[in-house]
């Protein structure tokens, strides 16, 4: 038994001028969520379909379950999928909404009642049997929606974007409600959003995409501490890029020259010396002081072009030598317009980026 | 005065500009409908005495339930008949296949064109020597003498099929295509086979279109009057049979004609509330 | 019932060939009868069993011109349709913005009301129409004739009208007025460019409808108003299919133009109609 679940390998699909999958390769683990994240028209739902058997990619195979199903038809691929706008039958009671997969599948009537009513309970929705999608609430239709998908125990649950026609409150509900069945079940699921917190909280792993390309396939903590792409880094949280050139390479540390002053950064593949890459880190990893005796290594001059009280931290724009890096403070410190301060840049937290990486993960 | 005006401007002015439909509703079909179902009480000739004559002679009749049913006959099986043939023509004309252009056009030919003129071209295709009988006698061989087509019942119905089935097939087709994609592909994810989507999906879905489209026919058929009138032959629906009192008797039978006519009104409404009742049902969303 | 599936399901799974097959048969069964009235219009000698006419003429449609006196029932057809246009047009303006903009109590039931004809075989109130139009002496008169397609078309613009109406969007007006515009200059300079494109098309279904109309035509003509749909009437009684079909060939011109304008210019679910408040 192949240990991956689904696997989409260097998938193409273009429609007439547009590549919407450019030799997307992902490969999903048994009982993982896999989130795919990327701007609107970057080619999730093209992916998607792809496992669906609504495209027929290009280029490229598909595997389910360690099988070839690039030319299975959808309804034979046995999968369960949560729509967007629902998509559940109007003409239909929540009852046989939930009941649909299993009388297609022409499942004993008494069976049925009882795998209905257990996929009911599953998403809380006792007792609502006999109303109509319409006579339910935006959260209520999507559970039955999930029900539905649910029902006949299918290999794979796939979500394109279910909870983006909620409110926001109820989106952070149903957003844990969502993680905790797919634990319970233990059932491998694809989830697309172009929501980032949303993929941060819910996936075990998360495809970043951009431009029909997958950029990187990371878990949460990996995606936002270690971008692989500038894209990546700035679609998910905020963002300083510094440019820079290496100065140095050596084994425990990177040496940049940022405007004329030096910078340590972690080691990093693939850079030599000369080359101009990106300085790459998180506005509230930045740490200010006032410009006040010696300058400790990582630390470059700045004067204060901008600050913005936010509440909870201040957020500043700094002007160094130039370039505008952005700061977010959460001490009780505060830097006035005009001040010349000291940015220190965490030798830890900083990484190298090559700006010329567009689609990494072939 | 000027009060009054001020304080009821508003419903004065929608009042003013709803006149001239109303003028024209009354001048123009409620009056006309008055005069017709107040001749079908007057004695023949007569202007001043009321009678039920007209309609005992009508009703009493043993021909009156044969016409009676004939019309609902052909309006029933050009519904049902334009129902059949639109739902797979939309299906297909829905997948976008290179061309539907034209034929989404070709949909439109009967109700655009005079229907005289459809119902000339009919007799001409299906005549003895038309070009389908030859089809069938020299092309198929499966005919050695011409079929008889025309001033036939079946002639009839193919005819009436032709000139009405576009009302239900363009309604269809709106309905098909405001259907939302969604509900097939959930369908087909949660393992329906394309036959079953049509069967428990779309068909469902866009019942209410169609039930909309087949009043429209409906109505069109049980009214015809210029087909069966060229093309019917010995076949008089009701509305040939009322031009008929006019027509062929001399002096004209009004008042015959008028109670025949008011018959025929009633029919038609009783038959469509029922038809909306039926469209209305709680569950067609 | 398992065949019938079977084969069911290989239609839908879109078997082209299939699909094609199906499309053309209907195509053919729509339009060769029109193309058996062209033969019919030119042939000569076309007896027995012969897919073509052995030879082509012109006669039939100078026959048509000359004893049908096609000139005269054209312009008869045309200025009783151009009549009957514009008195609907007229009617359905106001009716239409009344019904579309203005908060009517009762409005559905108006409507359901206005819309009556379409639900009423014309034949019942053509007989009323005609005894009226005797007493006032409107019967063979261009006039009187198109007053009686009014009846019909009306209401078919009315309903076409006030749905564009409704469909203004509400914010345009408001920034009319407010950039100043009053009532009657906002209805002139951006209510009615807005809505010209329903009135176009009211006027196209219109036209049609009066264009084909022969009910109301059959009980309210006279020699001095025969139009295009009694003339073939007419000729097929007298039995010159020949000359019927070249006469039919003229009278579908401008029904072929009407197509064309919708097909560029309009929904064709208008042209059958809503069933609003019925
Ligand atoms: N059926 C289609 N025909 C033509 N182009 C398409 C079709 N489907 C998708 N595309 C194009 O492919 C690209 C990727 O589309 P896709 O729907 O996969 O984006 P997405 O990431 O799901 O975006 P969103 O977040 O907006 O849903 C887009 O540029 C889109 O315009
Ligand atoms: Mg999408």
């Amino acid at each position: 038994m192949s240990d991956w679940m689904i696997e989409l390998v260097d998938i193409t699909k273009r429609y007439g001028n547009i590549v919407a999958n450019d030799h997307v390769t992902l490969r999903i683990r048994r009982g993982e969520l896999m989130t795919l994240l990327g701007p609107s028209g970057c080619g999730k739902t093209t992916a998607l379909r792809c496992i669906t058997g609504q495209n027929i990619p290009d280029e490229g195979r598909v595997f389910i379950d360690g099988k070839d199903v690039t030319d299975v038809p959808t309804h034979r691929r046995e999968l369960g999928m949560v729509f967007q706008n629902f998509a559940l039958f109007p003409h239909m009671t929540v009852f046989e909404n939930v009941e649909f997969p299993l009388m297609i599948r022409r499942m004993d009537k008494s069976e049925r009642a009882k795998l209905v009513r257990d996929a009911l309970k599953l998403v809380r929705l006792e007792g609502y049997e006999k109303h109509y999608p319409r006579q339910l609430s935006g959260g209520q239709q999507q559970r039955v929606g999930l029900a539905r998908a649910l029902v006949y125990r299918p290999k794979v649950l796939l979500l394109d974007e279910p909870l983006s026609n909620l409110d926001a409150k109820l989106r952070e509900e149903m957003r844990f409600e969502i993680k905790d069945l797919q634990q319970r079940l233990g059932i491998t699921a694809v989830y697309v959003t172009h929501d980032q917190e949303e993929a941060l909280a819910l996936s075990d792993r998360v495809a970043v995409m951009n431009k029909g390309c997958v950029q990187q396939v990371g878990t949460p903590a990996e995606i936002y501490d270690h971008p692989a792409t500038k894209f990546v880094a700035d679609f998910i949280g905020l963002s300083d890029f510094i440019p820079a050139k290496v100065v140095a390479v050596e084994p425990e540390r990177v040496v940049l020259d940022v405007q004329g002053e030096r910078i340590a950064a972690p080691p990093s593949e693939s850079v030599s010396p000369g080359l101009d890459v990106l300085l790459f880190i998180r506005p509230n990893d930045v740490r200010l002081r006032a410009a006040e005796g010696d300058r400790q290594p990582n630390e470059i001059a700045g004067v204060i072009a901008k600050s913005t009280y936010l509440g909870d931290k201040f957020d500043y724009r700094v002007d160094v030598h130039g370039v505008e890096v952005r700061v977010q403070t959460h001490g009780a410190e505060r830097f006035d317009n005009g001040q010349a301060v000291y940015v220190y840049l965490p030798h830890e937290r900083c990484r190298i980026i090559l700006e010329s990486l567009v689609c990494p993960v072939r | 005065m000027a009060s009054f005006l001020k304080k009821h401007r508003y419903a004065l002015i929608s009042f003013v500009m709803l006149l001239p439909g109303l003028a024209s509703f009354f001048g123009l079909f409620f009056y006309p409908m008055l005069v017709t179902v107040v001749r079908s009480f007057r004695p023949e000739g007569v202007t001043t005495a009321w009678t039920l004559r007209n309609y005992t002679d009508f009703l009493g009749q043993a021909s009156t339930r044969q016409v009676i049913l004939l019309t609902f006959f052909l309006a029933i099986a050009c519904t049902l008949l334009s129902i059949v043939l639109s739902v797979p023509l939309t299906l297909l004309l829905r997948q976008k296949l290179a061309g539907h252009r034209l034929f989404r056009l070709t949909i439109l030919v009967p109700i655009t064109v005079p229907g005289l003129v459809g119902a000339l071209g009919l007799l001409l295709f299906y005549g003895s020597r038309g070009w389908l009988n030859l089809l069938l006698m020299q092309g198929l061989h499966v005919v050695q003498e011409p079929v008889k087509i025309n001033y036939t019942l079946t002639g009839l119905v193919i005819f009436y099929v032709w000139h009405y089935f576009s009302y239900t097939a363009v309604t269809t087709l709106s309905t098909l295509e405001g259907l939302d994609p969604a509900f097939e592909e959930a369908a087909r994810v949660a393992g329906a086979s394309p036959w079953q989507v049509l069967r428990h999906v779309v068909i469902p879905l866009i019942m209410p279109g169609i039930l909309a489209g087949s009043v429209l026919t409906f109505m069109a058929a049980f009214g015809a009057f210029s087909i069966p009138l060229i093309t019917g032959g010995s076949y008089r629906p009701l509305a040939v049979q009322i031009y008929k009192q006019i027509e062929v008797f001399t002096p004209a039978r009004w008042e015959a004609a008028s109670a025949m006519a008011v018959v025929m009104a009633l029919l038609q409404l009783v038959f469509l509330t029922f038809y909306m009742r039926v469209l209305r049902r709680p569950t067609a969303s | 019932m398992r065949t019938l599936r079977q084969y069911l399901q290989a239609l839908l799974n879109a078997k082209k060939l299939l699909a094609y097959t199906f499309l053309l048969c209907f195509f053919l069964w729509v339009t060769t009868p029109f193309l058996m009235i062209l033969l019919k219009s030119f042939g000569r000698n076309w007896f027995g069993k012969l897919w073509f006419p052995p030879e082509f003429t012109l006669d039939w449609y100078k026959w048509a011109i000359t004893v049908t006196n096609v000139p005269e029932v054209l312009r008869n057809t045309l200025v009783i349709a151009g009549i009957a246009v514009t008195i609907s047009t007229l009617i359905a303006i106001p009716t239409g913005w009344a019904l579309g903009r203005r908060q009517i109590p009762g409005k559905e039931v108006i409507m359901s009301t206005i819309l009556l004809p379409r639900m009423i075989p014309p034949i019942a109130y053509a007989l009323g129409v005609a005894q009226i139009f005797y007493r006032l002496h409107l019967i063979d008169t261009h006039i009187g004739v198109a007053i009686a397609h009014v009846a019909i078309c009306a209401p078919y613009a009315i309903l076409v009208l006030s749905s564009t109406f409704e469909g203004l969007d509400e914010r345009v007006l408001e920034a009319a007025s407010v950039c100043g515009a009053n009532n009657l200059r906002t209805f002139f300079h951006v209510t009615l460019p807005l809505v010209m494109p329903g009135i176009l098309s009211s006027i196209i279904f219109t036209f049609t409808t009066s264009y084909n109309e022969f009910t109301l035509t059959l009980m309210t003509y006279g020699p001095k108003t025969i139009t295009l749909p009694v003339r073939t009437y007419l000729a097929v009684g007298e039995g010159y299919w020949e000359v019927t079909s070249a006469l039919s060939m003229i009278l579908i011109i401008p029904s072929l133009f009407v197509l064309f304008m919708i097909q560029r210019q309009v929904q064709p679910e208008k042209l059958v109609g809503g069933f609003k408040g019925v």
